[in-house]
């Protein structure tokens, strides 16, 4: 009896995966990423005195078991920068290395203490919310031929900042991106979250609108899938997946989550307090100017009126029988009308005025005078942002044929991938409406991935974390936790990591801290029995040399010279270009303020087709896609860079300058310039060579050295 | 991958790399021991086997921004001459465009073609130079892409797709063969300097690909690499010192941490970046071309010497070893006839003509177009329906394309468009086609070279492509 209701379960089960479903092979089934982390026990060693945390239970049990001694604790100074640069990406002040160096404490009582100060500075979320960034193809212009400004898309880029530092715990904070608005919808920082899913690249000016709002859905539907699950779900939106179980069908499950969504560019993101404030002045201010504004109409609306139908007539039939017609019945052929030929029918002010009689021209002069006198009455516009919002109505999904618009197939629900789904039933996923605003399907995806058993969040973030700080995941393919990803290097240790993390409340500092204080982070970087046994390091037998980013390399000039302007936040800065990188940089002009100049380079505005051109050849991600991991080439454009850039040269010079100003012998320059630049005094051979270089050559010129050098990029 | 290495290639390439021609300094260091052994392995720039026998080792293109006209210049079509001002016959069918240009009139040529070289090969009274080269160039009269718009089609014909951030076709041979030059980058792009191609840098970026194998921007005059020149006030002597003590700093770092190698490469690099500022304003410096030489690119004439410049710039590099040459022709308008396409043409070609012509020559007598594949073309061709009264609008259904040089059987035209030239009908070549042909020329099979990314084997023709067999010698 029993045996058949298995058989029967089994046939059932086998039933639901329904037409055209792939039969997945044992090994794709039972690959150890689809099954949820069992929390492991931590292993016994034999050295019991070097652990410091758990993790360190872990790394040292496959040491010992390949008979390899971890490497000497780094020496104070190598730590204090490598964590430094590490949580902040700046380098650490002379007092604070000193008051480190010299510390009464305990070695790690000490160290704990500078880990939990850099914890708490408002620099941590500059510096991991860019990894966050790079992770969101994050970027502030449209891309493709007119690469428009967004001019709000800063807010999300404040929004992550803001939730590094306050460590929202990762769960809320995969909750909002996915689903703030049907969540929290009178949150502003919830509605910027979503913004989130339309960072990509759009090209506005797309011919087919509706192929448009595709590349869009494929682009949130795919950047989810890698970016929370760690899953390369989008190479099964033309076909099933080749390697991974994952099907076409499983793809626009996935897709359907996110088909009800609008894709605002400009949505107020106001709390209510704030609009209900606005609101008030606003009428206050209306009242006020309601008559000069309807004469202002009056006295305008003709000549508008007769550009506007000068236009109009210009257009092909349909064109304008598309315009014509209300927006609600216009058809898909028809909006696609209206949005290419929408540009030419505008009417600009100044073509207005320009069209106006004399004495027009001198009663509109008049009327703006008017209302000017006002203007300090009328209300700041209140703030916008990217954000995803619904109308509760929501179209039907279907399988697209080899991913292609015009080749719709059988329509789907929105479910989680099959592979994934208890007893691999592809069924649809339950739903339950919020409002009558809002479907609820985001809300649903959402708790489904933050939920505290899934298989793969958690390890994936962990790793993430673990990738940072250790330059090398666990999973060393940080956005394919797939079949064929990576395998784990220490598979008890990252699900350890992930049971602690959904544990102590999913607190990423938390597991900063768990991550930072173990003996594995505080190795020195040479090993030479190491280096032999294990060249590439899997085992961690001695720390990863860490290398700078483009960004880091940047700010850290500015702060050695002490001319970095820790302003945080706010809309983006930009830098003035040198004069031989203008050509091809349309809309770029250099903030009006000179000190915004110096600002960190997370500031800076984030341009798709014009990448700042000193971190360029830094392998800045392209932010087209989700970027889990920089590349780190080594090439000849970058020590060009490093060498001839004029804002080097700038940074050596104001260096030279407080260096002369500061210590008085060349000796004691000498030291002071190693001290800022690279964190330690000089050794002897060291002053010896720079005596004999500052012979014939100036102060700054040994700065622009100093700079230059491997050790300025690479953190022992 | 290319081959298989014992070591994981990806892993080398994203941690390691090069500056621009690393092979005889890195050779060089390592018989002063300087470098270790994996060293010459880890240059991701170092020259590389193709999977076959190359006949063409390196590649110049011409890419004509814009999308030229088909029906000017390569595809004369009696039908749309004699049905000028009549609708698109309803046979053809519904057609893609942008703004229903579809129910416009057809727009006969003003331009009369005839038949040049042995081969008879038919091309416009626009081009009297290209004209005289037919017999060293396939025509392919049968081109087709996907999209519509520039930026798309930009990015198509550079990239393989038409979304943003693919890597470019030179960053693929850039990474599949490295580069055979010593002091200049593997990947040269030499814009138009009235404005960018639309669609800006991704057309020459790396996109996935490591950021060693991303196009440089190059431009004549004092500074033609970004960042190329000492900082002003620094002589070249004090540049040395300065470089001179960054190497000693460094050499004592290195032997302090077990001459690693990822620290090595980049003492590397800095030789190489000095070795480029030394080298590269020679190789823009024309000033020693003979009269004879400038004469044939057009050099003492106004229209033609600003593009003649740039296309003598790419002889000269391909001489010198780099791998890929990307010539525009064009300003971001370019050759967008939407309007009187044909006084459009009259000055593009007036510009381009002669100096394409001049480079071709030019190859061929310095016994460099064998071995050297040239590409000309555009993102797209135009509709034989017009656009206004003297325009044509994109078309991306059929256009026309030409290869010479390396491994091409000149003289001959494949491929056929319709009977108005709006869709590509006989031999239709497709992008990922040409792709797969180029890459063919140069020996590298391009179903093999791939990339991992984001869990996919990436490649730059996606998941098609045929290699254009009869356009091979």
């Amino acid at each position: 009896m029993k045996q058949s209701i298995l058989v029967l379960m089994l046939l059932a089960s086998s039933h639901h995966l329904g037409a055209g479903e792939p039969e997945w092979s044992a090994e794709k089934r039972n690959h150890w990423a689809w099954k949820a982390p069992v929390r492991p026990k931590v292993p016994a060693v034999k050295a019991e005195t070097w652990v410091r945390t758990p993790i360190d239970a872990f790394i040292l049990a496959k040491l010992e078991t390949v008979g390899l001694t971890p490497a000497t604790p780094a020496s104070r100074e190598q730590l204090i920068r490598r964590v430094t640069f590490d949580l902040i990406g700046l380098p650490p002040t002379l007092e604070e290395i000193d008051a480190f160096v010299q510390s009464s404490a305990k070695p790690q009582a000490a160290y704990e203490a500078v880990v939990d100060r850099l914890l708490a500075s408002p620099h941590y979320g500059e510096r991991w919310g860019r990894h966050w960034l790079d992770l969101a193809r994050f970027a502030e212009s449209n891309g493709y031929e007119f690469d428009e400004p967004r001019p709000n898309a800063w807010r999300y880029r404040d929004y992550v900042i803001a939730a590094f530092n306050s460590d929202k715990p990762f769960d809320r904070f995969i909750k909002e991106q996915l689903a703030g608005d049907e969540l929290w919808p009178d949150n502003p920082q919830a509605l910027i979250a979503t913004g989130f899913n339309l960072l990509g690249p759009d090209m506005t000016d797309a011919s087919n609108q509706l192929q448009r709002r595709q590349n869009s859905l494929d682009d949130m539907t795919d950047t989810a899938g890698l970016v929370f699950l760690g899953m390369t779900v989008g190479c099964a939106r033309c076909h099933n997946h080749k390697f991974e179980p994952f099907s076409a069908s499983d793809y626009f499950r996935l897709q359907a989550f996110f088909t009800p969504a609008e894709f605002r560019r400009d949505l107020t993101v106001a709390d209510a307090a704030h609009r209900a404030t606005h609101d008030q002045q606003m009428k206050v201010y209306l009242a006020l100017t309601k008559e000069t504004h309807a004469s202002l109409d009056t006295l305008e609306s003709p000549y508008r009126q007769k550009m506007y139908q000068a236009r109009l007539v210009k257009l092909s039939d349909d064109d304008r029988l598309a315009h014509q017609t209300p927006e609600e019945q216009r058809t898909g052929a028809q909006k696609e009308m209206v949005a290419n030929t929408a540009r030419r029918l505008i009417v600009t002010a100044k073509e207005i005025t320009g069209a106006m009689t004399k004495e027009h021209q001198a009663e509109q002069v008049r009327l703006l005078q008017l209302l000017k006198k006002h203007d300090a009455q009328k209300p700041a516009t209140l703030p916008a942002a990217m954000a995803l919002q619904e109308t509760g109505k929501a179209p039907k999904t279907f399988i697209l044929k080899r991913g292609e618009l015009r080749n719709p197939g059988v329509e789907v629900q929105a479910g989680w991938p099959t592979i994934l789904s208890p007893g691999l039933r592809a069924e649809p996923a339950p739903i339950a409406a919020p409002s009558p605003r809002t479907t609820g399907r985001r809300t649903a995806f959402a708790e489904w991935i933050a939920s505290p058993t899934h298989p793969l969040t958690a390890r994936v973030i962990v790793n993430r974390l673990w990738q940072h700080h250790f330059g090398r995941g666990i999973v060393a393919t940080p956005n394919d936790f797939g079949v064929r990803g990576e395998r784990p290097t220490h598979p008890e240790l990252l699900d350890w990591l992930a049971t602690e993390f959904v544990e102590h409340g999913w607190s990423v500092k938390k597991m900063h801290r768990l991550m930072l204080l173990s003996a594995t982070y505080q190795q020195a970087a040479l090993n030479q029995d190491g280096s032999k046994k294990d060249p590439t390091n899997t085992l961690l037998g001695r720390m990863n040399r860490l290398r700078l980013e483009g960004e880091i390399i940047r700010d850290s000039l500015l702060a050695v010279g002490g001319r970095l302007n820790k302003k945080l936040a706010g809309p983006s800065i930009f830098p003035p270009l040198p004069p031989e990188a203008a050509q091809g940089a349309k809309d770029w002009k250099a903030s009006a303020d000179p000190a915004e100049h110096f600002r960190r380079s997370v500031y800076i505005f984030a341009r798709r087709n014009l990448r700042f051109p000193f971190l360029e050849p830094f392998d800045l991600p392209d932010s087209n896609q989700s970027c889990p991991k920089r590349e780190q080439s080594t090439t000849a454009p970058q020590a060009l860079a490093l060498l001839n850039a004029s804002d080097v040269t700038a940074a050596a010079k104001a260096l030279a300058a407080r260096v002369e100003k500061q210590a008085g012998t060349t000796d004691e320059r000498i030291t002071l310039a190693y001290r800022l630049t690279l964190g330690r005094t000089p050794s002897d051979a060291e002053r010896r060579i720079t005596r004999a270089f500052l012979q014939e050559s100036p102060l700054h010129e040994f700065c622009r050295a100093l700079f230059n050098v491997n050790e300025f990029v690479y953190l022992d | 991958m290319m081959r298989g290495p014992s070591f994981s290639r990806r892993d080398f390439l994203a941690r390691s790399g090069g500056g621009f021609g690393m092979i005889a300094l890195a050779s060089m260091l390592a018989e002063q021991g300087v470098l270790g052994q994996n060293t010459r392995a880890r240059n991701p720039l170092t020259p590389r086997a193709p999977h076959n026998e190359a006949k063409a080792h390196r590649i110049i293109f011409l890419f004509m921004s814009g999308g030229p006209s088909h029906l000017e210049l390569f595809d004369p079509k009696p039908d749309l001459q004699r049905l000028h001002g009549q609708p698109l016959p309803a046979s053809f069918g519904p057609v893609a465009t942008r703004r229903n240009v579809e129910r416009n009139r057809l727009l006969a040529t003003r331009r009369t073609f005839r038949r040049h070289g042995q081969a008879g090969t038919e091309v416009s009274d626009l081009l009297p130079n290209v004209a005289q080269c037919v017999d060293d160039i396939c025509v392919l009269r049968g081109c087709r892409g996907d999209s519509v718009t520039h930026p798309e089609s930009v990015y198509l014909m550079n990239t393989g797709s038409i979304l943003m951030g693919r890597a470019s076709l030179g960053s693929w041979v850039a990474y599949g063969l490295g580069t055979e030059s010593q002091n200049m980058p593997a990947f040269v792009v030499l814009p138009d300097p009235g404005g960018w191609v639309k669609g800006g840098a991704p057309a020459w970026g790396n996109g996935y690909l490591p950021a060693a194998y991303q196009g440089t921007v190059l431009s004549g005059g004092a500074a033609p690499i970004r960042y190329l020149n000492p900082p002003a006030g620094v002589t070249q002597n004090q540049q040395r010192r300065t470089l001179d003590l960054v190497n000693q700093l460094n050499q004592e770092h290195l032997r302090l941490r077990h001459n690693d190698d990822e620290l090595a490469a980049r003492i590397a690099a800095y030789e190489l970046a000095f070795r480029m500022q030394m080298h590269a304003p020679e190789v823009v410096d024309t000033s020693r071309e003979t009269q004879a030489t400038r004469r044939l690119y057009g050099l003492e004439r106004p229209e033609t010497a600003e593009f003649g410049l740039r296309c003598l710039l790419a002889r000269r590099m391909v001489e010198r070893g780099v791998r890929f040459v990307q010539v525009y022709c064009g300003d971001t308008g370019g050759w967008d006839g939407h309007t009187e396409v044909d006084a459009n043409h009259a000055r593009l070609c007036a510009q381009s003509d002669l100096p394409i012509a001049g480079l071709l020559r030019d190859l061929k007598s310095r016994g460099l177009l064998d071995s050297t594949l040239v590409v000309w073309g555009g993102e797209f061709g135009r509709t034989p329906m017009t656009e206004g009264t003297t325009g044509r609008d994109h078309n991306p259904h059929g256009f026309t394309m030409w290869l010479a040089g390396g491994g091409v059987k000149g003289g001959q035209t494949i491929g056929e468009t319709d009977a108005v030239g709006l869709r590509a009908a006989e031999d239709i070549a497709h992008v990922h086609d040409i792709h797969a042909t180029i890459l063919h020329l140069l020996g590298v099979d391009h179903e093999r070279l791939t990339y991992r990314h984001n869990g996919r084997d990436e490649r730059l023709t996606d998941v098609s492509g045929t290699v254009i067999e009869r356009a091979l010698s």
